[in-house]
């Protein structure tokens, strides 16, 4: 018989028991853990480890990464369609799908199935109106709302984000409910392409005048704008969005984002590629005092 | 044609249906498999507002990149290789940062006091949480596919996009370092166990 070798580590015994050592050194092992109760008792532990992760129970995917999950793909949905309308993309997409013409049926299927979502949020979204936003009422966001709302395609899109990231705020309040009545597509904040150069040093001030005085009439965010808020606010859970700019920060093009919660505003500050695949936060700023 | 009414359409339908623009299909693709991708995020990156923000890069960049898919594996295994690499990513820059995603023993240790409520199955589950906290992200990756979700080594490579031999030996790594604590997890197991059962008795043991 060889010698008697000195207990290999747990590594060594890990690996063997994975069939990673054969040969010679393997044969040495196997004779080692046969004679030595330490060791074998070692390669026992070693299996158990696999049982005992294996009988953890796997966790459900809590309701509010679901909905937050289900608002983002949402979004990207609806970037997809509105890429599909503007003009340039149309004819290549045509090119790239002939079965185009079938989506107009699935798109009012869209429509149908994001509707309770759009009645939950533009509840939501009137709700923050008067109780947090307060100051002159804006007509700019009915409207847009509105034009939004008359091609088909555009409530669809327009429905599946801003509004379901208000569900989501609304959901977190505890109070949501599948019996409120469909007010129509809302948007849920007011966008803005603002002329402010925003500044690090005054942001705090700039914000404060900016949630008191619109910088123009309200447009339509963009679905790159949409996914990018809901991102940022983490679907409404950092804040729910009431003002939205396409604005400059220290020059640059930026997107400025101010949140509502407990009464305070926090303003994030994010590079235009901002969308809901990614965003580079430039500054942010939380505690802001509400008008 | 495929996917008549009734029928459920499989993954690799689904998918497709997604890059010829049906709106839904791929939400529904989501929903299907979420439970699985989600605890593959959140064993990997053992936090869940991580494991949140790492399932929606992975979705978004799936989402977008679905046309790439080319049927060499099941959809469920590119999906759950987005999810890994994105898990594994937002690890990577987390690391840059100061709050390292491994924990030193430690502060194992006063996790697993805190979590010794046997009443209460989330808190024994933090013992998983806790044991899988001290591997290294690749290590863990590979031992939460394998020895947790039940994934084949084979599986395991081609979503870790890496050898069989380097799934094996990140798991055998992986299973050395856990050793220690081998005891606590075998409590955890029991009270998850006896949890289970006081749950639902009809279901006990183990199933």
């Amino acid at each position: 018989m060889r010698r008697q070798m000195a207990h290999p580590d747990s590594d060594v015994l890990a690996e063997y028991r994975a069939g990673l050592i054969s040969g010679r050194r393997g044969a040495g092992i196997a004779a080692h853990l046969s004679a030595c109760d330490h060791c074998a008792a070692v390669g026992g532990q070693l299996a158990e480890i696999s049982v005992l992760l294996a009988a953890a129970p796997v966790p459900a995917m809590p309701d509010s990464v679901a909905r937050r999950l289900d608002t983002v793909l949402a979004a990207e949905a609806a970037e997809r369609n509105d890429a599909e309308r503007a003009g340039a993309q149309a004819s290549r997409e045509r090119a790239a799908h002939p079965r185009r013409a079938r989506r107009g049926g699935r798109r009012l299927v869209t429509v149908r199935v994001l509707a309770p979502a759009a009645a939950l949020v533009a509840l939501a979204a009137v709700g923050l109106e008067l109780s947090h936003i307060g100051g002159p009422a804006n007509s700019g966001t009915a409207s847009s709302a509105a034009g939004r709302a008359a091609a088909p395609s555009a409530a669809a899109s327009g429905a599946s984000l801003g509004p379901s990231a208000a569900r989501l705020g609304l959901s977190s309040n505890g109070s949501e409910s599948h019996a409120l009545p469909l007010l129509g597509p809302s948007l849920t904040y007011k966008f803005y392409n603002s002329p402010t150069n925003y500044q690090r040093s005054t942001l705090r001030a700039q914000i404060e005048r900016a949630v008191r005085a619109p910088a123009g009439p309200a447009e339509s965010p963009s679905a790159q704008i949409k996914g990018c808020v809901s991102r940022v606010t983490r679907g409404a859970g950092l804040g729910t969005p009431a003002l939205v700019e396409k604005a400059r920060f220290d020059g640059q093009p930026a997107i400025v984002i101010v949140a509502t919660r407990d009464g305070s505003y926090t303003v994030w500050v994010t590079g235009p590629g901002c969308s809901a695949a990614g965003d580079t936060v430039l500054a942010t700023q939380s505690g802001i005092s509400a008008p | 044609m495929p996917g008549g009414t009734g029928e459920r359409p499989s993954d690799a339908e689904l998918l497709r249906r997604h890059v010829a623009g049906d709106s839904e299909a791929f939400g529904e693709l989501f929903r299907r498999h979420r439970d699985r991708l989600w605890a593959v995020a959140l064993r990997t990156v053992c936090d869940p507002d991580e494991a949140a923000d790492a399932l929606q890069d992975a979705m978004v960049s799936a989402f977008r990149r679905a046309a790439d898919f080319r049927g060499e594996s099941a959809v469920t295994t590119w999906l759950h290789r987005i999810v890994v690499n994105a898990a594994l990513d937002r690890l990577r820059r987390k690391a840059v940062r100061p709050a390292v995603s491994a924990l030193d023993e430690q502060t194992f240790e006063a996790l697993v006091a805190h979590g010794a409520d046997p009443a209460r199955a989330t808190d024994t589950r933090l013992d998983v949480d806790a044991a899988l906290r001290i591997l290294p992200p690749q290590q863990r990756a590979a031992l939460v596919l394998v020895d947790m979700l039940g994934y084949s080594v084979n599986d395991a490579a081609v979503i870790l996009d890496t050898s069989i031999g380097t799934v094996k030996s990140r798991c055998a790594r992986a299973r050395a370092r856990l050793l220690p604590h081998v005891a606590h997890l075998r409590d955890d197991a029991a009270r998850n166990r006896s949890a289970s059962q006081s749950v639902s008795p009809a279901q006990g043991g183990d199933a």
